[in-house]
């Protein structure tokens, strides 16, 4: 029975959790590895090359569509921050009625909200393309940034807070000097998953991007439709780069989070 | 604190504005608008109410289509939260603090990567003379390549691999904060293993199942890219089948009705599930 208890604890497991590990790693491995493959037929490994990404840095469309991209990632992230923020401290933990407002937009279907929007946009011709898609991209990071931010506003030392206010700062001043300071790292996690849920989303630009704002997830849409191509494992491996730095930077602020 | 109270309502209207309006405007008002297409005949200037819309979208054609995407998503989350929890309590209870973190770190990786990239990395694998298939044939499993993508198998793999991460993270969230003393105590008092794990352990971590499980449900029920990619197009789900209606045949009114029906479907499963994850709990709580 003790031997048993053993193995299962020592072998069973691990070896268990380390075939999960490598499921969910095996089409990122596989990525990275033909991205250097010889052939244009993919599937064969014929000798190590360079001329992937030699192609993708020279192929134009690529560029503009990771434009596009950082452009609307970076515009919602920041209307969904400022707003977000602001949501919050006006809220104050009065929050019953308000609050689920925001939960919708994770609990209905990503393909509804942009059908939902897609409908909005063209019955009141609103043009689409990137400032649609914006308004878009704001409103799901807001379906994150305010449970987020709110939880965390919510675990503040609320006497801070009061003293602020009891040795005559007004609202403003506290709000910036105090609130802000105190809630930057969770303001700053909350940021960069906004600025990724955006550069990942497909369904919204799918739906409300015209043909002059491909975005990068419309890009590789395109590519993968006409067939595979090792480009699009260069860009893969480009990308993996900068999203690996991203979460470095992520993980850490958000383990500084203790020492505030 | 009265007046504390007092100097922060002033503000508290002005704050808040701009988030609310932004989400009345850009999601509550497009739900009604949607709501509102999927009942009225809009010809010219005239809006007639009509509830023909639903009268097709509620055809055979339709409810199989809704049936296929809610039993696949089912599958998924079943499939996904038996794989999930022993790697969620294994993360939790099993290794040093040290390599929680580094795991914890690797499940969420794979968020920040293209999702598309993953799907289309699939494509290597799952291929006619793809990874799997030439590796079978080396070592004289099969004779003939099988036919992996384009299919049901493609589609359900790859939803399972994409979407994993979602159930652990929330069982993981529910473990973390569960007190292993308790385990501890129950052994001491004369508990045997499994005893402990289905009256102690599963009830009080059941809850990141579930949200995993509703999760898991709402984001594959209206899953576009897979069975896009994947899935051949001969089969029909929710999510392409809508794009289908938004883009393709141009008529809104009738997809605007099949999303609503499709919605009220996945309402109801959702509590459905609700109700017995609560049965479950309940069932394993009160018989000590």
């Amino acid at each position: 029975m003790k031997i048993n208890k053993f193995r299962f604890s020592k072998l069973v497991m691990p070896s268990f959790v380390g075939s999960v590990y490598f499921f969910l790693y095996l089409p990122i491995f596989i990525l990275v590895l033909f991205s250097f493959n010889d052939a244009r037929f993919v599937y064969k490994w014929s000798g190590f090359t360079l001329d992937w990404y030699y192609e993708l840095f020279r192929s134009t469309e690529v560029w503009i569509a990771l434009k596009n991209s950082l452009i609307v990632a970076f515009f919602s992230g920041l209307l969904s921050l400022s707003m977000g923020c602001l949501l919050v401290w006006g809220l104050f933990r009065r929050s019953k009625i308000i609050l689920p407002l925001f939960y919708i937009t994770v609990m209905i279907p990503d393909v509804v909200v942009a059908v939902g929007l897609l409908s909005f946009f063209t019955m009141l011709y609103i043009p689409l393309g990137i400032t649609a898609l914006i308004a878009g991209h704001t409103l799901l990071g807001l379906g994150f940034v305010v449970p987020i931010l709110y939880s965390c506003f919510k675990d503040l030392d609320y006497g801070l807070i009061e003293a602020s206010l009891d040795l005559g700062a007004t609202r403003w001043q506290t709000f910036f000097k105090v609130v802000l300071p105190l809630l930057k790292p969770s303001i700053i996690a909350a940021g960069l998953l906004v600025f990724i849920i955006s550069l990942d989303d497909f369904l919204i630009a799918f739906f409300c991007a015209s043909s002059d704002s491909q975005t990068l997830s419309l890009y590789i849409f395109s590519m993968v439709r006409l067939g595979l191509s090792p480009l699009i494992n260069a860009l893969s491996v480009f990308l993996l780069i900068i999203s690996c730095s991203f979460v470095l930077l992520f993980s850490n602020l958000s383990d500084k989070k203790e020492f505030f | 604190m009265k007046k504390f109270k007092q100097r922060l309502s002033c503000s508290f209207f002005f704050s808040i504005v701009p988030g609310i309006l932004w989400q009345l405007l850009f999601l509550c008002l497009p739900l009604v608008f949607i709501i509102g297409l999927s009942f009225f005949e809009i010809s010219d200037k005239l809006a007639l109410f009509t509830m023909d819309y639903y009268r097709v979208v509620t055809n055979k054609f339709h409810l199989l289509v809704i049936l296929r995407s809610l039993s696949v998503s089912f599958f998924v989350a079943t499939v996904c939260s038996l794989i999930a929890y022993p790697v969620a309590y294994f993360i939790a209870f099993k290794v040093s603090k040290r390599w929680q973190s580094i795991g914890l770190f690797l499940l969420a990786l794979p968020f920040w990567i293209n999702f598309l990239l993953q799907v289309y990395a699939w494509c290597f694998i799952l291929e006619r003379n793809g990874l799997v298939n030439s590796f079978l044939l080396k070592i004289g499993l099969i004779s003939e390549p099988l036919y992996l993508m384009n299919n049901m198998v493609s589609v359900i793999l790859v939803m399972i691999q994409g979407y994993l991460p979602f159930m652990i993270l929330p069982i993981y969230s529910g473990m973390s904060r569960f007190s292993k003393r308790l385990i501890e105590a129950s052994y001491d008092l004369g508990a045997s293993a499994i005893y402990t794990f289905w009256h102690i352990t599963l009830p009080l971590t059941i809850s990141g199942i579930r949200t995993g499980f509703i999760l898991i449900l709402v984001m594959t029920f209206g899953e576009f890219t897979i069975p896009t990619l994947l899935g051949g197009g001969k089969k029909l789900f929710v999510g392409t089948l809508i794009s289908e209606y938004f883009f393709t045949s141009r008529s809104m009114s009738q997809g605007s009705a099949f999303v609503c029906v499709s919605a009220m479907v996945l309402c109801g499963a959702i509590l459905v599930v609700n109700k017995i994850f609560g049965l479950i709990s309940g069932a394993t709580d009160h018989e000590n």
